[in-house]
């Protein structure tokens, strides 16, 4: 067992759990610690880096869709990078949306449970049981319409998750054990595929952030140094966006070979 | 002279056994070819090998079922599973169930080589690394 990924509803629950997880398996620790070097590396506003991981896009925040993309799959490279590492826990960093098919990442989500939860957040805020109740039901909303926009999974389907944790049932404690418990299980063990399928996502954030700084719409898939862009352009722009795209993504470490798909874009041929 | 590791190399494919043993022979590895599981089968229960690399999705028998009767018979040996259908599930069921390693085809023969020198290692019969160079990719 290599990696966990530790996601609750409750970002205190999620921070101190994966610490207690980290301190118990000696592995090392990968949270938001990372987003200062992350925004210095690839030239991205400390603030903004952080307002992506919490909001949307929309008319009255400081990022447009493609600036948000970017940072998002900035951060996403750069976690992807850190994770091919082994014994990692990994907390804050959104990685349980975009860890996918990884066979060796456990994703572990712990629920602040409704009783326990609704208390914690009347107390932190000092306020009734009802207006927490309401606080952390438009949170939760919250937080599944930015995991749909952002990487189209809703991160309130515990039936994505490896390991589902009720602390209204059990002991944070208890849940530190069991996870540490699982890291038993042959199943989770790093194997060649499972770090191949990781260096191939890597790699598809790598170019998918160097193409999101001048062009939205592109989404990448990697396999073995071969990158495969999907886009949108119309006729006129076709060919120029294909050598733009075949150029950028080219120049990226580790890509041996680029192919664009293009889908018509009908709005384009408007302009 | 160390005892060079036995190997039984099992894909329905033919054009795998082809590309494969020739790589493993370079690196001092004993190879036999098989492309019918319940062949295969019947070589294991004779004899025991080192290392059993198969296949996962073949007629008649799959890799899982292999994998199940090598360990029956002969716990010692190290089984690597190699396929063309790799998914998370599957990857983890293998595992669960005991294999050494799990890669998806396409591969380079390397990417085999490295895993069947790890198995050595474990095995207690490491092979000299410096063997290892790439090669054109097995499909």
């Amino acid at each position: 067992m290599s990696i966990f990924i530790i996601s609750s509803d409750a970002r205190e629950i999620e921070e101190s759990i994966a610490e207690k997880v980290t301190e118990a398996m000696g592995y090392k620790l990968l949270d938001r610690g990372i987003l200062a070097e992350v925004a210095a590396k690839y030239q991205i506003e400390p603030d903004k880096l952080n307002e992506a991981l919490k909001t949307t896009p929309s008319l009255f925040n400081k990022l447009s869709s493609r600036q948000w993309r970017h940072h998002l799959a900035c951060l996403e490279a750069e976690v992807l990078e850190t994770l091919m590492a082994d014994n990692i826990v990994c907390q804050g960093l959104a990685a349980h949306l975009y860890v996918t098919g990884v066979s060796h990442a456990m994703k572990v989500r712990v629920l602040s449970g409704n009783r326990k939860g609704i208390q914690g957040v009347a107390e932190k805020k000092g306020i009734s049981l009802q207006k927490a109740e309401k606080w952390r039901a438009s949170e939760l909303l919250h937080r599944k319409k930015w995991s749909l926009a952002a990487y189209n999974y809703d991160e309130t389907d515990l039936t994505r998750y490896d390991l589902v944790i009720n602390l209204d049932q059990i002991d944070p404690v208890e849940a530190v054990k069991t996870i540490t418990g699982a890291a038993e299980y042959r199943k989770f063990q790093v194997m060649t595929y499972s770090l191949k399928c990781l260096s191939d996502l890597a790699l598809a954030a790598k170019v998918n952030g160097v193409l999101l700084q001048s062009m939205a719409d592109v989404k990448v898939q990697a396999r073995d140094g071969s990158v495969v862009v999907l886009t949108k352009a119309s006729n006129r722009q076709k060919r120029k966006k294909i050598e733009t795209i075949k150029a950028l993504a080219g120049g990226v470490e580790g890509v041996t070979y680029v192919e664009v798909h293009v889908k018509k874009n009908i709005l384009g041929e408007m302009d | 002279m160390t005892k060079p590791l036995e190997v039984l190399l099992l894909d329905d494919e033919p054009i795998v056994g082809r590309r494969l043993k020739p790589a493993l022979d370079k690196i001092g590895c004993r190879v036999e070819v098989f492309q019918n599981p319940k062949e295969a089968v019947a070589r294991i229960e004779q004899k025991e090998f080192d290392i059993v690399v198969t296949d996962i999705r073949m007629e008649e028998m799959d890799g899982i079922q292999v994998l199940e009767y090598v360990q029956k018979t002969w716990p010692r040996t190290k089984v690597i599973m190699i396929t063309g259908y790799a998914k998370v599930d599957l990857a983890r069921e293998a595992m669960g169930k005991g294999v050494f390693d799990f890669i998806a085809k396409p591969f380079k023969p390397d990417d085999l080589r490295r895993i069947i020198f790890r198995a050595a290692e474990a095995l207690g019969s490491p092979i000299d690394s410096s063997l290892l160079n790439d090669e054109p990719v097995a499909q």
